[in-house]
């Protein structure tokens, strides 16, 4: 660039030159809020009113809740009938485990209730299991995920041991959950008219669909060795075999319910169920209870009055801290920022003593 | 006229003669070509001698005696000039490559893998793994298993390998660089890896020496070189290197050299080298001013050539370059004690499992082989058999195997991750603040050590060097008495109007580099060439100033090409700072050889033959040069130490004159100035014929030459008549008096360790506000061990009744503290000798720790470490060292914490340093603030690391109960070894690295919030046990309200295991929230970003249909009860912290507290007015 006054601007030029020079030079770390630790902030501090008003909102979220709750809980209807004692014939009642694992015993048992009060449908149906560890290692561990959900993983069934193959073909489905699956059947009928059990849709659609095969037909199941439980319809694919489904859920504590069925009919009042039991699941061997358990169902699921209690206690010894708090900072406040508390404050006023 | 001097001053503040011991590192004089090194090893205490006894000073005896040794042939390594085949034939010497990469292509895996797998915690790591992958025990899949380890594994192996990368990259241009090696009688170039011992080497200007050599000849016809040696010590002073006489003269082209070099093994002493030669059948001693060493560069001379004695990693300067101490911060090895304690809830949590499930199996035998969810035998292959049993005893051996294996995380081992991540962190905020950046030096901060960011916060003790640490080390000449009269620069005078003195010689104007103040009369004096008595005697002031003294004056090219600036270069700033005065009053130094100077005088030049010269010595402390000069009269001319110079002084000659510079020296010493006094005399030529035949007779003895040389000196120097005296400030680096005043209100003790003596010391210390005029001072300064006990036995009782003193005065007065009388400990380097490392130390300890400021003076450089391990060894108190010096690494490398100054002195501090900054002042924002941030976080981190795991793991060992003890756990694999690894972790160390309990002004304004570092406030066995009850409490919460809310219901273990998932990360996230002091956007985006990224990927690890948790999360998702068990979990979980939190907080608040609610609300102007009460107290005004 031409400059007239060379002279001159050649100096200033230098001057500007060494000073930029020396800007680029320069390590000064560039300012930033974020680098400087200076981002705007929000500093809450559990002050006596944003403590005490936490207990008010939590006290006041927590009963309504609570109560609600509990309602819903006490709407359920819910019958709960164990059986696995009384279906036992008296001359057995020394021999359960030989009456039920034996073949020529008669495992019918009838058993009757009234319905307390009206019952909404659908009804549902479920087995009651206690003291059956569905989440034993051993027996989460024995399944094959693989081959329930496609006939091409037929014999993935490492993992299945003890319940793997009979006669060194792979059994369908493999491993001890499918194994033990539950074999007790229930027939209800009101007023001697047989009540219309629905076995449809009780497994999760997602598994029926994506989970256990279309294509994957049962084979060698409860064919040699120790039978466990029930048998399956060869001729029926997985993906529809809803009972196997809703048992290979594994239940997740040592009691649990299963879906059985779903009754499409109103219960009344007082009205008189019979139900016959094919009573052939073996709990016996190792003291586990059975129980039939029909349930009406509300948003908080079955009849559990746990949550409601629990939110009202909650909810109660909130009040009662925000009630204290109160107190304790009417009779006893302290002065938020308050310099004397300072420790360094404190032992210049203990030495002026 | 002979009336007696007045006794020396009571006060006697003789200032600083800071000539050639400044550092406790000997400076070569000039002269000393022809004498050889005899008395260097005074000062040659170098970083790595082998004396234990801390400082032992060798007397003239000992080193006489060490450099007439002979070097056994068994010790020696021998070296033939020019003639590498045969040096080497014996023994194979290192040659001159380097390598200071770790490792090569195929030692990489290996070792980088073993040195990782020198943490605990990463063995632990792959025995957990390791134990995973066996048939009896596999918990988790391959996959989950080493997925974390591997992870961590290859993060530090990519870090190291391209650390070590860009090492190799620089040693490989390091090695190809070339010199020029003599070959077949010619040099040729020759890249320096090949360079062997024993060949002969050329050297340029401005070129960096390749190894270790010793100097054959230079083009200097005397034989000097210069060399700058801050790659190696940091000075950036030239340093003079000789050839000896006997080889100058040869030229290696020409002449064969043939010779014989018999020097000691390799070792890092920089300052120190033993040798001899012998050359045509005479046999010369080596000294250390006869070699230059690798990295240096030649400055200022044509050419030197050399012999090869150290080559490669034998160098001194290769030896030197250790890496970085190790240092482990004192939080981890306290959170190691607590990590055993985790490892025994482990333990115990895997005995239950382990001891219930062999209770299960015992009252179950019977039933075992038929239970469905059992089933013992197999009946699959024909014979019935055992499946998967391998009897009762080996059942209960593996499950407790497979609980720590599922338990593992309650060692947390990510914690060692997240520290390492948080540190990084905090290390970038501390280079990036923009108060921690030094304009002057263009010097950011350095964290150097990574490991100990958190000890910056419990800092008690600071032990600071006064050099160049506390002062500048910018000598400024500031007045000068002459004659008895005090010529003060006045201040207030412009830069234009003394634009600093110039001289025009052959239209070539030379200028001095720096610019002093100048007084205007005494210019006027200087310039005047009248001959009156006044004048005369400002002329020989200056003439001294400029002559006596070990200055090299080196000629710089400006931009411009009529001006020349002229540097001196020398080893003392107080010389340098004398020969710009004496320039700018027009005595410019031009020109020094070894035979003569040329002095500019007033625009005259004018050649001095230098007839001698006697170097400082630390008894003498004074030099002397006898000069021929051009009006053919013998003058000497001397300076030195007031306390020295004022008795070799003629008093019968000019008492007036004597009486009033010393009323001067003493008005200059109380204002913290280094004072000189000068004197010359005039030789007759029978004098001149004495001294000169026995100085001759001295520098050519044998034996004593010191000795022998410094009565000579002492003969010479007498009957003076003196000239005047000179002040020199050293400044206090910017804002030295407020830091420490600071630094001493956060209850930090300052100690002072110097190598000056002890009257500068005790104004430094005045000065920089560590005394009073209140302070009472208790001196120890004896000569034997007797004397110190003594001293030390009645200082402690001195110090005991002040304190009891101190204590009636507080009744009396009711302001004061027995703290705020303080008494200041001022010790001495010869009473260390004797004190350190005997049973006295125990006693100085207790002496100093009564004591509020210590000041230890004339202190070598391992004396300053015996000092540092005084204290550390007797408490459990953090130490700090600052310095700035290669004296003071010993002691950096000793404390806890050592600090470098990357100022004037250049780089040993910084090199061995964990942390280096630009000045003194930078302490008070780093300690204060970053190290007490930095404490807090890290203190929380770690205990919230240890919470964060242990909940977990409790919430899995509770739902273990009720499997029968068979571990299973309901919580996907997947989710158990991402929720240390994702669904956690950033939030720890967001906060860890953001979170600010107090604001920088706060912590600065208020030096005392300090105090919870000391107090151990934010990481103690207190919070550990509070927190761990907490946690078993949360886990108690968070496992049982889902367990009764769903009991006997249609739950499966996937649905519930995904609600204990989430809610656990919920709690764990709110936790944190609870805690958090600050919330920027990044605390909100790590907390709720988590949150939702367990939402997300517990959502992914569902979509799964080959895993047994098909689609749970959906179905769970969609029932009420969910939600109500969550919100019931955070709730009930977090209720007891939140209430105990609040009434303590409220009811027994801490200092941070307090303060961070006067933050907040604003009335920090009461705590002002609070402060301001106080100040009196604390800074009482002096005098």
């Amino acid at each position: 660039m031409m400059n007239p006054n060379g002279a001159s601007s050649s100096d200033g030029d230098g001057a500007s030159h060494s000073s930029s020079a020396l800007k680029k030079n320069s390590k000064k770390p560039k300012y930033s809020r974020f680098s400087q630790q200076e981002l705007p902030a929000c500093k809450p501090i559990l002050t006596p009113g944003l403590v005490i008003s936490t207990f008010v909102v939590v006290s006041f979220l927590f009963i309504p809740i609570g109560l609600v709750s509990l309602f819903a809980s006490e709407r359920v209807v819910e019958i709960k009938e164990r059986y696995d004692e009384d279906c036992i014939p008296s001359n057995y009642t020394k021999n359960v485990v030989g009456y039920i694992q034996s073949n020529e015993t008669n495992k019918t048992c009838v058993k009757k209730f009234t319905v307390p009060k009206k019952m909404k449908s659908p009804v549902f149906i479920y087995y009651q299991l206690d003291n059956f560890y569905q989440n034993h290692r051993r027996y989460v561990k024995s399944r094959s995920d693989k081959q329930l959900q496609s006939k091409a993983f037929e014999d993935e069934t490492e993992t299945c041991k003890p319940e793997d193959s009979a006669d060194k073909s792979p059994i369908v489905p493999c491993g001890l959950i499918a194994w033990s699956l539950f074999n007790d059947t229930y027939r209800f009928s009101v007023k001697n008219a047989a009540l219309n059990v629905s076995k449809r849709d009780i497994a999760w659609k997602s598994d029926r669909q994506h989970k256990f095969g279309s294509d994957v037909y049962p084979k060698n199941f409860q064919s040699t060795g120790l039978i466990g439980g029930a048998k399956l319809t060869t001729s029926i694919p997985l993906s529809q075999q809803e009972d196997l489904i809703v048992w290979m859920r594994t239940a997740a504590l040592p009691t649990f319910r299963k879906l059985y069925g779903k009754i499409e009919v109103d219960l009344e009042a007082d009205d008189e169920v019979t139900v016959v039991i094919e009573n052939n699941y073996n709990t016996y061997s190792f003291g586990g209870r059975k129980r039939l358990v029909l349930s009406t169902t509300t948003w908080i699921g079955g009849k559990n009055d746990f949550l409601g209690i629990a939110y009202i206690s909650i909810g109660g010894i909130c009040l009662f801290f925000a009630i204290s708090f109160i107190l304790l900072y009417v009779i006893k406040p302290r002065p938020l920022g308050d310099p004397s508390y300072l420790s360094w404050n404190k032992n210049t006023a203990a030495n002026m003593k | 006229m002979d009336s007696k001097r007045p006794a020396e001053n009571s006060l006697n503040i003789e200032s600083g003669f800071a000539s050639t011991t400044r550092r406790g590192i000997a400076a070569n004089s000039v002269r000393e070509v022809n004498f050889g090194d005899q008395h260097h090893h005074h000062h040659h205490r170098g970083v790595s001698t082998k004396h234990v006894r801390y400082g032992s000073r060798a007397t003239d005896s000992e080193v006489f005696s060490v450099s007439q040794r002979e070097i056994n042939d068994e010790d020696a390594r021998l070296v033939y000039i020019n003639d590498p085949g045969k040096t080497n034939e014996r023994f194979e010497f290192a040659g001159n490559s380097v390598r200071t990469g770790k490792y090569s292509i195929l030692t990489f895996l290996p070792r980088n893998l073993f040195e990782q797998f020198h943490r605990v915690a990463y063995i632990y790591f792959l025995v957990i793994a390791v134990l995973n992958q066996l048939p009896q025990l596999v918990v988790f899949g391959r996959g989950a298993s080493i997925l974390p380890l591997a992870f961590v594994l290859l993060v530090t192996t990519v870090k190291d390998a391209y650390e070590d990368y860009r090492r190799h990259r620089s040693d490989r241009i390091e090695n190809n660089r070339l010199a020029l090696v003599l070959v077949n009688n010619q040099f040729h170039s020759k890249r320096w890896k090949d360079i062997q011992v024993g060949e002969i080497i050329k050297l340029q200007a401005n070129e960096t020496i390749p190894c270790d050599m010793v100097v054959l000849s230079t083009s200097d016809p005397t034989g000097v070189a210069y060399v700058q040696t801050i790659n190696l010590d940091g000075e950036s002073n030239l340093k003079t290197r000789y050839a000896k006489q006997e080889t100058l003269s040869k030229f290696p082209e020409k002449d064969m050299i043939c010779g014989l070099i018999r020097c000691e093994k390799p070792n890092r002493n920089i300052y120190g080298f033993q040798a001899n030669m012998e050359i045509d059948g005479k046999k010369l001693s080596l000294g250390p001013s006869n070699v230059l060493l690798r990295g240096c560069e030649l400055k200022n001379t044509g050419w030197a050539i050399g012999v090869a004695v150290y080559a490669g990693r034998e160098t001194k300067a290769m030896l030197n370059s250790s890496g970085a101490s190790c240092k482990r911060s004192r939080l981890e090895s306290r959170m190691n004690f607590e990590i055993i304690v985790l490892s025994v809830f482990l333990i115990a949590l895997c005995t239950v499992v382990s001891v219930c499930a062999a209770v299960w199996l015992r009252r179950h035998r019977h039933e075992l082989d038929f239970l469905p969810f059992y089933r013992r035998k197999n009946y699959s292959k024909g014979k019935v058999e055992n499946y998967n049993y391998y009897g009762w005893g080996m059942e209960i051996f593996f499950t407790f195997l497979m609980s720590v294996i599922v338990f593992q995380i309650m060692i947390p081992i990510s914690l060692y991750i997240s520290m390492e991540l948080v540190r990084v962190g905090q290390a970038y905020f501390m280079i990036r603040d923009t108060q921690l950046y030094d304009e002057t030096s263009n010097s950011r901060f350095q964290c150097r050590a990574l490991n100990i960011n958190e000890d910056l916060g419990q800092i008690k003790y600071v032990f600071s060097d006064k050099t160049g640490t506390l002062t500048e080390n910018k000598m400024e000449f500031q007045c000068a008495s002459i004659g008895g009269v005090d010529y003060s620069g006045r201040k207030g005078i412009s830069e234009e109007e003394h634009a600093g003195y110039s001289v025009r010689v052959d239209g070539i104007i030379f200028r001095p580099k720096m610019k002093v103040n100048v007084d205007p009369e005494l210019q006027q004096l200087a310039q005047s060439r009248k001959n009156t008595i006044k004048c005369k005697q400002v002329h020989d002031f200056f003439l001294a100033l400029a002559a006596c003294n070990a200055i090299v004056p080196l000629v710089i090219d400006t931009s411009d090409p009529t001006t020349k600036l002229i540097d001196y270069q020398g080893e003392s700033p107080d010389e340098q700072a004398l020969v710009y005065a004496a320039a700018t009053y027009g005595f410019m130094l031009i020109e020094r050889t070894s035979g003569h100077i040329v002095i500019d005088i007033q625009g005259q030049r004018q050649r001095f033959n230098v007839l001698g010269l006697h170097e400082f010595d630390s008894d003498r402390k004074r030099m002397s040069v006898i000069l021929g000069c051009p009006d053919k009269t013998v003058k000497v001319f001397v300076k030195g130490a007031d306390t020295t110079m004022l008795s070799v002084i003629d008093e019968s000659v000019n008492q007036n004159t004597l009486h009033a510079t010393e009323v001067h020296l003493h008005a200059y010493s109380s204002m913290g100035l280094r004072t000189l006094v000068v004197g010359m005399r005039e030789l007759n030529p029978s004098e001149f014929e004495q001294w000169h035949t026995s100085f001759e007779a001295a520098s050519t003895a044998l034996i004593g030459r010191a000795a022998l040389l410094r009565k000579v000196a002492g003969n010479i120097e007498s009957n003076l008549i003196i000239l005047g005296a000179s002040g020199i400030e050293d400044k206090l680096q910017q804002g030295v008096p407020e830091a420490i005043e600071s630094l001493r209100t956060a209850g930090i003790k300052v100690w002072v360790l110097t190598g000056d003596k002890q009257e500068t010391a005790i104004s430094i210390g005045y000065s920089s506000k560590l005394l009073t005029s209140t302070t009472r001072q208790i001196i120890i300064n004896s000569n034997s061990k007797e004397s110190c006990r003594r001293c030390l036995q009645q200082a402690t009782a001195t110090a005991k009744k002040l304190v009891t003193v101190s204590g009636v005065t507080c009744d009396t007065e009711g302001t004061s503290v027995a703290a705020l009388t303080p008494a200041a400990l001022i010790v001495d380097g010869t009473s260390l000798v004797y004190i350190l490392d005997s049973e006295l130390e125990e006693q100085l300890f207790k002496l100093a720790s009564k004591c509020s400021v210590v000041l230890c003076c004339r202190v070598a450089p391992l004396q300053k470490a015996g000092i540092v391990d005084l204290v550390k060894s007797r408490t459990t108190d953090m130490t700090l060292a600052i310095g700035d010096g290669a004296n003071d690494v010993s002691m950096i490398q000793m404390a806890d914490v050592g600090v470098g100054i990357s100022g004037q002195e250049g780089r040993q501090a910084v090199m061995a340093s964990d942390f280096a900054m630009g000045q003194f002042r930078f302490l008070v924002p780093l300690l204060l603030v970053h190290g007490h941030w930095n404490y807090q976080r890290m203190g929380y981190a770690i205990l919230y690391n240890f919470y964060r795991n242990a909940v977990f793991v409790f919430v899995l060992f509770w739902y273990v109960l009720f499997t029968c003890f068979s571990l299973t756990t309901a919580i996907t694999e997947w989710s158990s070894v991402l929720y240390s690894v994702l669904y956690t972790s950033l939030p720890t160390i967001v906060v860890g690295i953001l979170d600010k309990d107090l604001g920088r002004r706060t912590l600065l304004k208020y030096p005392q919030l300090y105090g919870a570092g000391h107090r151990q406030e934010c990481y103690n066995s207190k919070l550990f046990w509070l927190g761990m009850m907490d946690t078993v409490w949360q886990s108690l919460a968070a496992f049982f309200i889902p367990v009764f809310a769903y009991w006997g219901s249609t739950v499966d273990s996937s649905s519930i295991g995904d609600l204990w998932t989430i809610a656990v990360v919920i709690l764990v996230n709110l936790h944190l929230a609870m805690d958090v002091i600050r919330w920027t956007w990044t605390t909100h985006a790590a907390i709720w970003g988590s949150i939702v990224a367990t939402f997300i990927c517990v959502s992914v690890i569902d979509a799964f249909p080959s895993l047994v948790g098909y689609w749970a999360i959906f179905h769970v998702a969609k029932t009420g009860l969910f939600w109500l068990c969550l919100l019931g979990i955070v709730v009930v979980a977090l209720l007891p912290r939140f209430v105990v939190k609040f009434l303590y907080q409220y009811y027994s608040p801490c200092d941070v507290q307090i303060a961070r609610e006067a933050e907040k609300f604003g009335n920090l102007r009461e705590l002002g007015a609070i402060q301001k009460e106080m100040d009196p107290v604390l800074d009482r005004p002096q005098r």
